[in-house]
């Protein structure tokens, strides 16, 4: 039984997503910095031609949206980040070695960053 | 003349071994795809068996389901004729003992939410696709 719901890449939208609204709020300025780099890389991998990085991008902003909104909670977002992490290692190491850097910071030091940095910050908000 | 005639049937023969086995070839593989389909299918009703918010855990009928995957993978990885899927039934049993890890450690509390079921399912719907090259 197929999924039958493979998406078409949208370009992503100008226009502030849920997640980005709430990182905006975040006063502190060191963690204000570390949002602002996040949103950038996570814009840029939901650019990127290559299917699994913006689909890799998408989920974790769903994730992330979901854990804000108290839908799943850490330890469900940890499960689905690990998942993400071990279909993506197979993909890095598949990638010709000169694009595996930009492979990894668009995909896992993406994910680092979110379980490490946005998400305390998320729990917090909450 | 002989000898042409001994090279065309050797390449005639040639020809006909390599256009059998690439239809073997074909039909190994669809076999293999409608394991994994079947596999697919399997991991799917588990977790909208399991991963029901609010619903009672029943840790032996749990364990009943976990053991007949686990039987349903092994023979999956045993019988597939087609050795190029091996590694990734390997793969797709290593996401079954996950996710079944993960349903048993929320269910067992009473904390599994619509998401975590839905995203579940979005997630092993993805890892088949990528597994038959979709």
């Amino acid at each position: 039984m197929p999924s039958g719901d493979k998406k078409k890449h949208k370009k992503p939208s100008r226009k502030k997503s849920e997640l980005d609204s709430a990182l905006d709020q975040v006063g502190d300025e060191s963690a204000a910095a570390a949002m602002k780099e996040f949103q950038d890389l996570l814009g840029e991998a939901k650019g990127d031609t290559s299917e699994l990085v913006w689909q890799n991008a998408e989920e974790l902003e769903r994730y992330l949206v979901l854990l804000k909104n108290r839908e799943i909670d850490k330890e469900d977002f940890d499960y689905f980040v690990e998942s993400q992490k071990r279909d993506l290692r197979v993909f890095i190491d598949a990638q010709p070695a000169q694009a595996q850097e930009r492979a990894e910071k668009l995909t896992l030091h993406v994910l680092e960053i979110a379980a490490t940095k946005v998400v305390p910050i998320l729990i917090a908000m909450i | 003349m002989n000898s042409t005639l001994v090279s065309r049937n050797v390449l005639l023969c040639a020809a006909a071994i390599f256009i059998a086995s690439c239809g073997t070839a074909t039909f190994t593989k669809s076999g293999s795809d409608a394991t994994i389909e079947s596999l697919r299918s399997f991991q799917l009703a588990f977790i909208d068996e399991f991963a029901v918010p609010g619903k009672k855990f029943n840790a032996a009928a749990f364990n009943a389901k976990v053991n007949e995957g686990n039987a349903r993978f092994q023979q999956a990885i045993a019988n597939d004729k087609f050795t190029a899927r091996r590694p990734v039934f390997v793969d797709l049993k290593a996401v079954f003992d996950a996710d079944a890890a993960h349903i048993k450690s929320k269910a067992s509390r009473g904390k599994v939410t619509p998401a975590l079921a839905s995203e579940m399912k979005k997630n092993v719907n993805k890892t088949y696709d990528h597994a038959l090259g979709r």
